[in-house]
Protein backbone atom coordinates (compact mmCIF):
# COMPACT_ATOMS: atom_id res chain seq x y z
CA UNK A 1 0.00 0.00 0.00
CA UNK A 2 1.90 3.01 -1.24
CA UNK A 3 1.46 6.60 0.83
CA UNK A 4 -0.33 8.01 -2.13
CA UNK A 5 -3.68 5.88 -1.20
CA UNK A 6 -3.51 6.52 2.48
CA UNK A 7 -2.87 10.25 1.57
CA UNK A 8 -6.21 10.01 -0.27
CA UNK A 9 -7.87 8.43 2.83
CA UNK A 10 -6.87 10.94 5.02
CA UNK A 11 -8.39 13.43 2.42
CA UNK A 12 -11.57 11.49 2.00
CA UNK A 13 -12.14 11.54 5.73
CA UNK A 14 -11.96 15.37 5.88
CA UNK A 15 -13.96 15.49 2.87
CA UNK A 16 -11.68 16.88 0.49
CA UNK A 17 -10.86 14.03 -2.18
CA UNK A 18 -11.87 15.48 -5.90
CA UNK A 19 -15.66 13.41 -6.16
CA UNK A 20 -13.85 11.45 -8.94
CA UNK A 21 -11.11 9.84 -6.92
CA UNK A 22 -13.62 8.82 -4.53
CA UNK A 23 -15.45 5.77 -6.28
CA UNK A 24 -11.92 3.91 -6.68
CA UNK A 25 -10.66 4.24 -3.14
CA UNK A 26 -14.22 3.36 -1.61
CA UNK A 27 -13.83 -0.01 -3.42
CA UNK A 28 -10.15 -0.11 -2.73
CA UNK A 29 -11.10 0.57 0.81
CA UNK A 30 -14.03 -2.42 0.47
CA UNK A 31 -11.25 -5.18 -0.54
CA UNK A 32 -8.35 -3.55 1.81
CA UNK A 33 -8.75 -4.22 5.57
CA UNK A 34 -6.11 -2.64 6.34
CA UNK A 35 -6.78 1.21 4.26
CA UNK A 36 -10.59 0.81 6.35
CA UNK A 37 -8.02 0.22 9.57
CA UNK A 38 -6.35 3.34 8.89
CA UNK A 39 -9.64 5.25 8.10
CA UNK A 40 -10.91 4.42 11.96
CA UNK A 41 -7.67 5.13 13.34
CA UNK A 42 -7.42 8.33 11.68
CA UNK A 43 -11.62 9.38 12.79
CA UNK A 44 -10.43 8.61 16.50
CA UNK A 45 -7.32 10.91 15.99
CA UNK A 46 -9.62 13.69 15.33
CA UNK A 47 -12.38 12.47 18.31
CA UNK A 48 -9.37 12.67 20.34
CA UNK A 49 -8.13 15.67 19.30
CA UNK A 50 -11.67 17.32 19.84
CA UNK A 51 -13.67 15.61 22.58
CA UNK A 52 -11.14 13.36 24.92
CA UNK A 53 -12.27 11.06 27.01
CA UNK A 54 -15.77 8.95 26.75
CA UNK A 55 -15.97 6.11 25.25
CA UNK A 56 -14.30 5.31 22.01
CA UNK A 57 -15.67 2.04 20.00
CA UNK A 58 -13.81 -0.93 20.83
CA UNK A 59 -11.80 -2.33 17.33
CA UNK A 60 -14.31 -5.10 16.51
CA UNK A 61 -17.29 -2.41 16.74
CA UNK A 62 -17.43 -1.75 12.71
CA UNK A 63 -17.17 -5.96 11.94
CA UNK A 64 -20.10 -6.34 14.46
CA UNK A 65 -22.40 -3.73 12.47
CA UNK A 66 -21.60 -5.04 9.49
CA UNK A 67 -22.11 -8.48 10.25
CA UNK A 68 -25.48 -7.47 12.26
CA UNK A 69 -26.41 -5.77 8.57
CA UNK A 70 -26.05 -9.16 6.98
CA UNK A 71 -27.88 -10.88 9.70
CA UNK A 72 -31.99 -11.71 8.99
CA UNK A 73 -34.13 -8.87 10.50
CA UNK A 74 -34.03 -9.17 14.04
CA UNK A 75 -31.42 -10.60 14.64
CA UNK A 76 -28.72 -8.83 15.82
CA UNK A 77 -25.43 -10.82 16.20
CA UNK A 78 -22.76 -9.78 18.70
CA UNK A 79 -24.96 -7.82 21.29
CA UNK A 80 -23.94 -8.61 24.75
CA UNK A 81 -27.84 -8.34 25.67
CA UNK A 82 -31.10 -9.55 24.10
CA UNK A 83 -32.17 -6.55 21.64
CA UNK A 84 -34.87 -4.59 22.98
CA UNK A 85 -37.11 -5.71 20.24
CA UNK A 86 -36.61 -9.40 21.63
CA UNK A 87 -38.01 -8.25 25.20
CA UNK A 88 -40.61 -6.57 23.78
CA UNK A 89 -41.78 -9.70 22.46
CA UNK A 90 -45.11 -10.03 25.27
CA UNK A 91 -46.73 -7.36 24.06
CA UNK A 92 -47.16 -9.09 20.65
CA UNK A 93 -50.60 -9.86 19.56
CA UNK A 94 -49.22 -13.66 18.12
CA UNK A 95 -48.50 -14.28 21.89
CA UNK A 96 -52.10 -14.76 23.03
CA UNK A 97 -52.15 -17.41 20.46
CA UNK A 98 -48.93 -18.98 20.64
CA UNK A 99 -49.33 -19.31 24.74
CA UNK A 100 -52.69 -20.93 23.69
CA UNK A 101 -51.37 -23.14 21.70
CA UNK A 102 -49.27 -24.22 24.74
CA UNK A 103 -51.46 -24.65 26.87
CA UNK A 104 -53.35 -26.84 24.43
CA UNK A 105 -50.41 -29.07 24.29
CA UNK A 106 -50.25 -29.52 28.27
CA UNK A 107 -53.76 -30.59 28.35
CA UNK A 108 -53.10 -33.24 25.09
CA UNK A 109 -49.98 -34.58 27.68
CA UNK A 110 -52.09 -34.56 30.56
CA UNK A 111 -54.52 -36.89 29.26
CA UNK A 112 -52.13 -38.96 27.64
CA UNK A 113 -52.02 -41.94 30.11
CA UNK A 114 -56.14 -42.69 29.76
CA UNK A 115 -56.52 -41.90 25.76
CA UNK A 116 -53.56 -43.43 24.63
CA UNK A 117 -50.40 -42.22 22.88
CA UNK A 118 -50.94 -42.35 19.52
CA UNK A 119 -54.07 -40.53 20.14
CA UNK A 120 -52.61 -37.95 22.24
CA UNK A 121 -49.84 -37.53 18.81
CA UNK A 122 -52.45 -36.71 16.64
CA UNK A 123 -54.53 -34.63 19.32
CA UNK A 124 -51.14 -32.46 19.77
CA UNK A 125 -50.91 -32.21 16.07
CA UNK A 126 -54.69 -31.35 15.64
CA UNK A 127 -54.38 -28.81 18.60
CA UNK A 128 -51.18 -27.10 17.33
CA UNK A 129 -51.37 -27.27 13.34
CA UNK A 130 -54.25 -27.46 12.10
CA UNK A 131 -53.49 -27.67 8.76
CA UNK A 132 -52.38 -31.34 9.68
CA UNK A 133 -49.86 -33.35 8.27
CA UNK A 134 -50.01 -37.33 7.49
CA UNK A 135 -48.91 -39.10 11.11
CA UNK A 136 -48.93 -43.41 11.17
CA UNK A 137 -50.43 -45.47 12.78
CA UNK A 138 -47.76 -47.63 14.39
CA UNK A 139 -48.19 -47.65 18.07
CA UNK A 140 -44.86 -46.08 19.17
CA UNK A 141 -43.91 -42.51 17.27
CA UNK A 142 -41.15 -42.86 15.05
CA UNK A 143 -38.35 -40.53 15.09
CA UNK A 144 -39.79 -38.57 12.47
CA UNK A 145 -42.63 -37.81 14.18
CA UNK A 146 -41.33 -37.00 17.18
CA UNK A 147 -38.87 -34.71 15.49
CA UNK A 148 -42.01 -33.25 13.76
CA UNK A 149 -43.63 -32.40 17.33
CA UNK A 150 -40.78 -31.16 19.31
CA UNK A 151 -40.85 -28.72 16.28
CA UNK A 152 -44.33 -27.44 17.31
CA UNK A 153 -43.46 -27.73 20.62
CA UNK A 154 -39.91 -25.32 19.84
CA UNK A 155 -42.34 -23.56 17.77
CA UNK A 156 -44.90 -22.05 20.54
CA UNK A 157 -43.27 -22.28 23.18
CA UNK A 158 -40.88 -19.96 22.48
CA UNK A 159 -42.98 -17.49 23.25
CA UNK A 160 -43.87 -19.12 26.62
CA UNK A 161 -42.06 -18.16 29.71
CA UNK A 162 -39.09 -21.07 31.15
CA UNK A 163 -41.80 -22.90 33.77
CA UNK A 164 -44.46 -23.65 31.14
CA UNK A 165 -41.65 -25.07 28.68
CA UNK A 166 -39.61 -27.30 31.33
CA UNK A 167 -43.12 -28.25 32.46
CA UNK A 168 -44.26 -29.40 28.76
CA UNK A 169 -40.77 -30.79 28.02
CA UNK A 170 -40.92 -33.06 31.13
CA UNK A 171 -44.46 -34.39 30.32
CA UNK A 172 -43.39 -34.74 26.86
CA UNK A 173 -40.21 -36.23 27.78
CA UNK A 174 -41.96 -39.06 30.09
CA UNK A 175 -44.73 -39.23 27.99
CA UNK A 176 -41.89 -40.33 24.55
CA UNK A 177 -38.23 -41.11 25.62
CA UNK A 178 -37.83 -40.78 22.00
CA UNK A 179 -37.95 -36.84 21.94
CA UNK A 180 -34.76 -36.85 23.74
CA UNK A 181 -32.82 -37.76 20.34
CA UNK A 182 -33.97 -34.65 19.36
CA UNK A 183 -32.34 -31.88 20.18
CA UNK A 184 -34.02 -28.39 20.52
CA UNK A 185 -31.24 -26.51 18.23
CA UNK A 186 -31.63 -29.03 15.68
CA UNK A 187 -35.91 -28.27 14.87
CA UNK A 188 -35.07 -24.48 15.84
CA UNK A 189 -32.48 -24.41 12.57
CA UNK A 190 -33.58 -23.60 9.46
CA UNK B 1 -39.50 6.66 13.50
CA UNK B 2 -39.27 9.10 10.56
CA UNK B 3 -35.61 10.05 9.86
CA UNK B 4 -36.39 13.06 7.40
CA UNK B 5 -35.47 16.76 8.23
CA UNK B 6 -37.40 19.39 6.81
CA UNK B 7 -35.38 21.01 4.34
CA UNK B 8 -34.07 24.31 6.35
CA UNK B 9 -33.33 26.02 3.47
CA UNK B 10 -32.81 25.00 -0.58
CA UNK B 11 -29.52 26.57 -0.43
CA UNK B 12 -28.18 25.21 2.39
CA UNK B 13 -24.46 25.53 2.46
CA UNK B 14 -22.55 22.27 2.79
CA UNK B 15 -19.69 21.69 4.25
CA UNK B 16 -16.93 19.61 2.49
CA UNK B 17 -17.11 16.73 4.95
CA UNK B 18 -21.35 16.79 4.12
CA UNK B 19 -20.21 16.63 1.21
CA UNK B 20 -18.42 13.59 1.38
CA UNK B 21 -20.37 12.24 3.68
CA UNK B 22 -23.44 12.32 0.92
CA UNK B 23 -21.13 10.89 -1.58
CA UNK B 24 -20.66 8.07 0.28
CA UNK B 25 -24.70 8.12 1.46
CA UNK B 26 -25.22 7.72 -2.39
CA UNK B 27 -23.27 4.92 -3.43
CA UNK B 28 -24.62 3.37 -0.01
CA UNK B 29 -28.12 3.70 -1.54
CA UNK B 30 -27.11 2.10 -4.80
CA UNK B 31 -25.92 -0.63 -2.80
CA UNK B 32 -21.94 -0.23 -2.47
CA UNK B 33 -21.83 -1.70 1.27
CA UNK B 34 -18.40 -0.94 2.04
CA UNK B 35 -19.37 3.07 1.37
CA UNK B 36 -21.51 2.45 4.37
CA UNK B 37 -18.91 0.73 6.14
CA UNK B 38 -17.00 3.70 5.91
CA UNK B 39 -19.59 5.87 7.39
CA UNK B 40 -19.87 3.51 10.55
CA UNK B 41 -15.92 3.91 11.19
CA UNK B 42 -16.23 7.90 10.67
CA UNK B 43 -18.77 8.32 13.15
CA UNK B 44 -18.47 5.27 15.54
CA UNK B 45 -16.76 7.28 18.35
CA UNK B 46 -19.08 10.23 18.28
CA UNK B 47 -22.51 7.58 18.27
CA UNK B 48 -21.10 5.52 21.00
CA UNK B 49 -19.99 8.51 23.19
CA UNK B 50 -23.62 10.46 22.66
CA UNK B 51 -25.29 7.06 23.55
CA UNK B 52 -23.30 6.45 26.60
CA UNK B 53 -23.84 9.79 27.73
CA UNK B 54 -28.05 8.98 27.19
CA UNK B 55 -27.97 5.92 28.76
CA UNK B 56 -25.42 6.46 31.57
CA UNK B 57 -24.25 2.65 30.86
CA UNK B 58 -21.09 1.95 29.55
CA UNK B 59 -21.90 -1.48 28.99
CA UNK B 60 -24.68 -1.33 27.17
CA UNK B 61 -23.24 1.84 24.92
CA UNK B 62 -22.00 -0.40 22.14
CA UNK B 63 -24.46 -2.59 21.67
CA UNK B 64 -27.20 0.60 21.04
CA UNK B 65 -25.04 2.30 19.13
CA UNK B 66 -24.58 -0.88 16.81
CA UNK B 67 -28.86 -0.96 16.91
CA UNK B 68 -28.71 2.89 15.32
CA UNK B 69 -26.41 1.84 13.00
CA UNK B 70 -28.34 -1.24 11.49
CA UNK B 71 -31.49 0.64 11.82
CA UNK B 72 -29.66 3.64 9.87
CA UNK B 73 -28.09 1.27 7.22
CA UNK B 74 -32.12 -0.43 6.95
CA UNK B 75 -33.32 3.43 6.32
CA UNK B 76 -30.78 4.67 3.74
CA UNK B 77 -33.41 4.61 1.43
CA UNK B 78 -35.22 7.45 2.80
CA UNK B 79 -32.35 9.56 3.67
CA UNK B 80 -32.94 12.47 1.03
CA UNK B 81 -30.01 14.76 2.12
CA UNK B 82 -32.29 17.13 3.25
CA UNK B 83 -30.20 17.39 6.34
CA UNK B 84 -26.73 16.62 7.11
CA UNK B 85 -26.06 12.92 7.07
CA UNK B 86 -24.82 12.92 10.85
CA UNK B 87 -27.29 14.89 11.77
CA UNK B 88 -30.14 11.97 10.51
CA UNK B 89 -27.77 9.58 12.34
CA UNK B 90 -27.94 11.10 15.54
CA UNK B 91 -31.80 11.39 15.33
CA UNK B 92 -31.40 7.14 14.92
CA UNK B 93 -29.20 7.23 17.56
CA UNK B 94 -30.97 9.67 20.22
CA UNK B 95 -34.47 7.82 19.58
CA UNK B 96 -32.65 3.97 19.94
CA UNK B 97 -31.23 5.34 23.02
CA UNK B 98 -34.33 6.10 23.91
CA UNK B 99 -35.85 2.89 23.27
CA UNK B 100 -33.64 1.29 25.18
CA UNK B 101 -33.98 3.16 28.17
CA UNK B 102 -38.02 2.27 28.24
CA UNK B 103 -37.18 -1.09 27.21
CA UNK B 104 -34.71 -1.26 30.28
CA UNK B 105 -37.54 0.27 32.65
CA UNK B 106 -39.74 -2.47 31.54
CA UNK B 107 -37.38 -5.01 32.44
CA UNK B 108 -39.71 -6.29 35.68
CA UNK B 109 -41.94 -7.60 33.43
CA UNK B 110 -39.28 -10.05 31.64
CA UNK B 111 -40.19 -13.46 32.15
CA UNK B 112 -37.71 -14.63 30.15
CA UNK B 113 -34.92 -13.56 33.23
CA UNK B 114 -34.19 -16.49 35.25
CA UNK B 115 -32.52 -14.31 37.82
CA UNK B 116 -34.29 -12.73 40.71
CA UNK B 117 -34.11 -8.67 40.25
CA UNK B 118 -31.72 -8.84 43.00
CA UNK B 119 -29.48 -11.27 41.35
CA UNK B 120 -29.82 -9.49 38.09
CA UNK B 121 -28.76 -6.13 39.57
CA UNK B 122 -25.90 -7.90 41.20
CA UNK B 123 -24.82 -9.45 37.48
CA UNK B 124 -25.12 -5.98 35.68
CA UNK B 125 -23.50 -3.90 38.28
CA UNK B 126 -20.64 -6.62 37.96
CA UNK B 127 -21.06 -6.24 33.96
CA UNK B 128 -20.35 -2.69 34.20
CA UNK B 129 -17.88 -2.43 37.23
CA UNK B 130 -15.96 -5.10 34.73
CA UNK B 131 -16.14 -3.17 31.61
CA UNK B 132 -16.18 0.77 32.68
CA UNK B 133 -12.63 0.48 34.29
CA UNK B 134 -11.37 -1.45 30.94
CA UNK B 135 -13.02 0.68 28.54
CA UNK B 136 -11.64 3.98 30.64
CA UNK B 137 -8.20 2.86 30.74
CA UNK B 138 -7.83 2.51 27.21
CA UNK B 139 -10.06 5.57 26.22
CA UNK B 140 -6.88 7.42 28.86
CA UNK B 141 -4.28 5.31 26.94
CA UNK B 142 -5.40 6.30 23.60
CA UNK B 143 -5.75 10.35 24.52
CA UNK B 144 -2.55 10.30 26.40
CA UNK B 145 -0.51 8.26 23.35
CA UNK B 146 -2.83 10.96 20.51
CA UNK B 147 -1.79 14.04 23.02
CA UNK B 148 2.31 12.70 23.08
CA UNK B 149 2.71 12.05 19.63
CA UNK B 150 0.95 15.86 18.62
CA UNK B 151 3.47 17.35 20.97
CA UNK B 152 6.36 15.49 19.28
CA UNK B 153 5.14 16.40 15.88
CA UNK B 154 6.95 19.22 13.71
CA UNK B 155 5.33 22.98 14.05
CA UNK B 156 4.17 22.55 10.60
CA UNK B 157 2.71 19.25 10.52
CA UNK B 158 1.38 19.82 14.22
CA UNK B 159 -0.58 23.07 13.35
CA UNK B 160 -2.06 21.58 10.01
CA UNK B 161 -3.43 18.91 12.06
CA UNK B 162 -4.94 21.37 14.94
CA UNK B 163 -6.40 23.52 12.93
CA UNK B 164 -8.21 20.44 10.77
CA UNK B 165 -9.14 18.32 13.50
CA UNK B 166 -9.73 20.97 16.51
CA UNK B 167 -10.65 24.48 14.79
CA UNK B 168 -12.47 22.27 11.88
CA UNK B 169 -11.14 24.51 9.15
CA UNK B 170 -11.18 23.21 5.40
CA UNK B 171 -7.67 22.34 3.23
CA UNK B 172 -8.16 25.87 1.92
CA UNK B 173 -8.81 28.14 4.94
CA UNK B 174 -5.58 26.28 6.40
CA UNK B 175 -3.54 27.17 3.44
CA UNK B 176 -4.39 30.88 3.40
CA UNK B 177 -3.90 30.54 7.32
CA UNK B 178 -0.26 28.70 7.13
CA UNK B 179 0.30 30.40 3.43
CA UNK B 180 1.02 27.43 1.34
CA UNK B 181 -0.58 25.68 -1.26
CA UNK B 182 -3.47 23.34 -0.28
CA UNK B 183 -1.83 20.09 -1.76
CA UNK B 184 1.07 20.81 0.84
CA UNK B 185 -1.62 21.10 3.68
CA UNK B 186 -3.26 17.83 2.72
CA UNK B 187 0.34 16.48 2.33
CA UNK B 188 0.64 17.47 6.17
CA UNK B 189 -2.42 16.41 7.58
CA UNK B 190 -1.91 13.17 6.49
CA UNK B 191 1.65 12.74 8.15
CA UNK B 192 0.62 13.97 11.16
CA UNK B 193 -2.15 11.36 10.91
CA UNK B 194 0.33 8.75 9.94
CA UNK B 195 2.82 9.96 12.37
CA UNK B 196 -0.01 9.79 15.27
CA UNK B 197 -0.81 6.35 14.19
CA UNK B 198 2.27 4.50 14.60
CA UNK B 199 1.98 5.08 18.41
CA UNK B 200 -1.62 4.36 18.06
CA UNK B 201 -1.92 1.16 15.91
CA UNK B 202 -0.08 -0.87 18.92
CA UNK B 203 -2.63 -0.20 21.41
CA UNK B 204 -5.12 -1.24 19.28
CA UNK B 205 -4.25 -3.99 17.98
Amino acid sequence: MTDQIREQVSALLDGELPPDEVGLLVRRMERNRELRGAFGRYSLIGETLRAPGGLVASPAFAARVSAAIDAPQGVQPGLRRPAASARARWGRPAFAAAIAASFALIAVIAVQPFAGREAAVVAAHTAAAPSGSALGGEASPTPARSQRLAGYLVAHSQFSSPIVRQNVWSGLLAADPGLSRVSYETVEGP
Amino acid sequence: MKPHEPADDDARPVSGLEQSDLELVKRAQRGERGAFDLLVLRYQHKVIKLVARLLRDPAEAEDVAQEAFVKAYRALGSFRGDSAFYTWLYRIAVNTARNSIASRQRRPLDYEADLSESEQSAVESRMRHNDTPEAAALSEEIRATVNRAVEDLPEDLRTAIILREVEGLSYEEIAAAMDCPVGTVRSRIFRAREAIDRHLKPLLD
